[in-house]
């Protein structure tokens, strides 16, 4: 867990620096009669500082309470759960929700008439992608 | 292995249609993207014969023309190289790091149907009366503007790449929290294959530039479908579309570009029976290389007169810094190894080799002063053909012969497989590297035709007989896929290579559905090595209890 939080603090680090280091630079090289920053790259990679910043502290802190054996350089096999996790072995909502996606987006493009078909349809897949192994509340 | 009972055709294609499988969404990936890469191969070609005399119209309109290159440039990026870093991800990372699948199942098939479908809505402009997007593949404001490219075409490519590009970033979360989340015991982070820390960081700059690109294209279709004015150039719209395009655009090809270092850094070593040589360098390296890549994106914009010339220059020509440990790092590996030439080991060297020219002409570009004049030339086509077609096109077949086993349990042919390798490596090198000198003599990109006067002909029939050499190595591959898949010996063995370093090749071939019956103990970056080669294992993978006491005894 460590190296991969230390990944994301160093992005942080490097894109706050880059982020300073060019909104000055801009603003000193821009025309002496209009001074200002160049804004839209130094937002984006202002925003390159929050997305990384946030990952980080995240992992940090499931860090904390979590260290499996995947992180132990002398962990054998049988030191892993028995049980990785439930995997749908298989399902067609996927696919449903991909074609009632394509169609909301053909819409944007073509007419309003298709959304009025593919909103429903990429609503029922919508559901039926959540609700598809679910049990209910506090039933796994 | 289990056998399984002979399934009816429809069973098969429902299979596919509803499948979780990572392995399965993986060769959907690879099949798909393999088609794209054939389509707009056939559009070069197109775009090679109208170029082969002056004042052809093999293409009947100069729309025609721009179509073509823009679809080509479309496709190669976004739906044939993207989506191939997505398939070999899906059917290879889980493997290496002994995990059963990936993270969301159902996610990673939702991403490879945005992709499909998107793709298809983007390319499908071509079946509209007035065609496809004819814009560039970069689509510059005011050109992408519905007053200057009207027509279906453009609006169904803006709206195909948005789903498309949403796809891709679904994929990208899953194989970081794969990665994250579900390594074998044992399996640290500083103990993965490199093909697997490339895709992770792969999936780190998805996130980081796709979603740019996202906003930029909706945006964009606000403009041309709902009348807003975010890319009017009265409110310096221009800039602002190539800024954030170029936001994404650069790191783009950092995602196409570091996938296919990673499968090239899995090849080296076991053919050149070397463990590969400073892992960690070559770790922080592709971390160096991806910070970076965020930094440089306005060097396409050099001619705009109006970004930070040298702060872009500094950060692109640092990039070549952590670049060129790795090109040291591959040749490191080789260095004084027992080196066989098997296909895989061949088409990584025809990728070193072509990396390494696109690389240099990269340095080149980064200079403003010689941008400046080298800008929109055929300079920059063959600059980024070498780039781009040399890592990718060469790792994707150093992948596929080198995985083919391990995806299907049948090896391909050998004497084909270089027979494809050396048509197209000659004809690869034969198309572009003239063009550099085309570009240097005066020819711009993007133009239909040219004059006889212009003393551009011999360069470009020199280019469009490489092209047609480039297409017919496509056959022999073909033919090669097809006669393995009717003749071809099973392989029934784990690693039929013999010096197979990471998990994959600790399990059978073709992979049993949730890969694994057992997991070899891994006590360094490659497993398998150590299992199959237990005399040249790492040190803290050697000591073994009960091989002591049979010592002992």
């Amino acid at each position: 867990m460590k190296t991969n939080t230390n990944i994301f603090i160093l992005l942080t680090v490097f894109y706050l620096v880059v982020a300073v280091v060019y909104g000055y630079w801009s603003w000193l090289e821009s025309p002496a009669e209009h001074k200002q920053i160049e804004v839209i790259g130094t937002a984006a990679i202002g925003m390159l500082v929050f997305l990384s910043g946030f990952i980080a502290f995240y992992l940090g802190k499931s860090a904390k309470n979590f260290t499996g054996p995947e992180d132990m350089p002398d962990a054998n096999i049988e030191d892993g759960e028995a049980e990785v996790g439930f995997f749908a072995p298989w399902s067609w909502w996927p696919l449903m929700l991909g074609i009632g996606g394509a169609l909301c987006f053909t819409s944007l493009a073509v007419g309003w008439w298709i959304f009025v078909i593919g909103f429903p349809l990429a609503l029922i897949a919508l559901i039926g992608f959540v609700f598809e192994h679910s049990r209910g509340l506090h039933a796994h | 292995m289990i056998i399984e009972a002979k399934k009816s055709k429809g069973r098969i294609v429902v299979d596919w249609l509803t499948t979780t499988d990572h392995k399965k969404i993986g060769y959907l990936y690879l099949i798909t993207a393999f088609m794209y890469f054939m389509i707009a191969g056939v559009m070069a070609l197109l775009i090679r014969a109208q170029l082969a005399m002056p004042g052809l119209t093999i293409i009947e309109t100069k729309e025609q023309y721009n179509q073509l290159f823009t679809m080509h440039g479309t496709i190669m990026l976004l739906m044939f190289a993207t989506p191939l870093f997505a398939g070999f991800a899906n059917v290879l990372m889980p493997l290496q790091i002994g995990a059963p699948d990936v993270a969301f199942p159902r996610l990673n098939a939702i991403a490879y149907w945005f992709y499909f479908f998107g793709s298809f809505i983007a390319v499908a402009g071509f079946f509209t009366p007035q065609g496809a997007a004819g814009f560039g593949w970069f689509a510059y404001a005011p050109l992408s503007s519905t007053t200057f490219s009207p027509g279906l075409g453009g609006d169904l490519w803006v709206f195909g790449l948005a789903l498309s590009g949403f796809g891709t970033i679904m994929g990208g979360v899953n194989f970081i929290t794969t990665i994250i989340t579900m390594r074998a015991p044992g399996m640290t982070m500083f103990r993965m294959p490199i093909f697997t820390w490339n895709t992770l960081v792969t999936s780190i700059l998805v996130i980081m530039c796709f979603p740019p690109l996202a906003a930029a294209l909706f945006a964009l279709g606000a403009d041309r479908k709902f009348g807003a004015h975010i890319f009017d150039p009265a409110n310096g719209g221009p800039m602002l579309w190539q800024h954030l395009f170029w936001f994404f655009g650069h790191p783009e090809v950092y995602i196409l570009a570091l996938p296919f270092f990673g499968i090239v850094s899995e090849i080296f070593p076991v053919f050149s029976r070397k463990p590969v040589f400073g892992y960690r360098t070559l770790v922080y390296a592709t971390i160096a290389i991806a910070a970076l890549s965020m930094t440089v994106w306005a060097h396409h914009m050099y001619v705009t007169g109006s970004v930070l010339l040298p702060f872009f220059a500094f950060t692109t020509m640092l990039i070549a810094v952590p670049t060129g440990v790795k090109i040291f790092n591959w040749i490191g590996t080789m260095w004084r190894g027992s080196v066989t030439f098997e296909t895989p080991m061949l088409w990584s060297l025809g990728f070193l080799t072509t990396f390494i020219f696109g690389g240099l002409t990269g340095v080149i570009l980064a200079s403003p002063a010689l941008d400046f004049h080298l800008s929109d030339s055929y300079f920059v086509v063959a600059h980024f053909h070498y780039v781009v077609f040399g890592t990718v096109v060469f790792a994707m077949f150093a992948g596929f012969y080198f995985w083919w086993p391990k995806m299907t349990g049948k090896m391909l042919n050998e004497r084909l497989g270089k027979i494809h390798f050396w048509m197209l490596f000659v004809g690869f090198h034969v198309t572009f590297l003239i063009q550099h000198w085309l570009g240097v003599i005066g020819m711009p990109r993007r133009y239909a035709t040219y004059l006889e006067g212009d003393g551009f002909t011999w360069m470009n029939q020199v280019s469009t007989a490489g092209a047609a050499l480039l297409g017919l190595s496509m056959l022999p591959f073909l033919w090669n896929v097809w006669i393995t898949h009717r003749n071809g010996v099973k392989v029934e063995m784990n690693d039929p290579w013999g010096y197979g370093r990471s998990l994959e090749w600790a399990t059978g071939s073709p992979v049993p559905r949730h890969n694994f019956t057992s997991i070899p103990r891994i006590r360094s970056e490659s497993p398998a090595f150590d299992l199959n080669h237990p005399e040249f294992a790492s040190p803290e993978a050697k000591p073994v209890a009960p091989k002591k006491e049979k010592v002992k005894a």
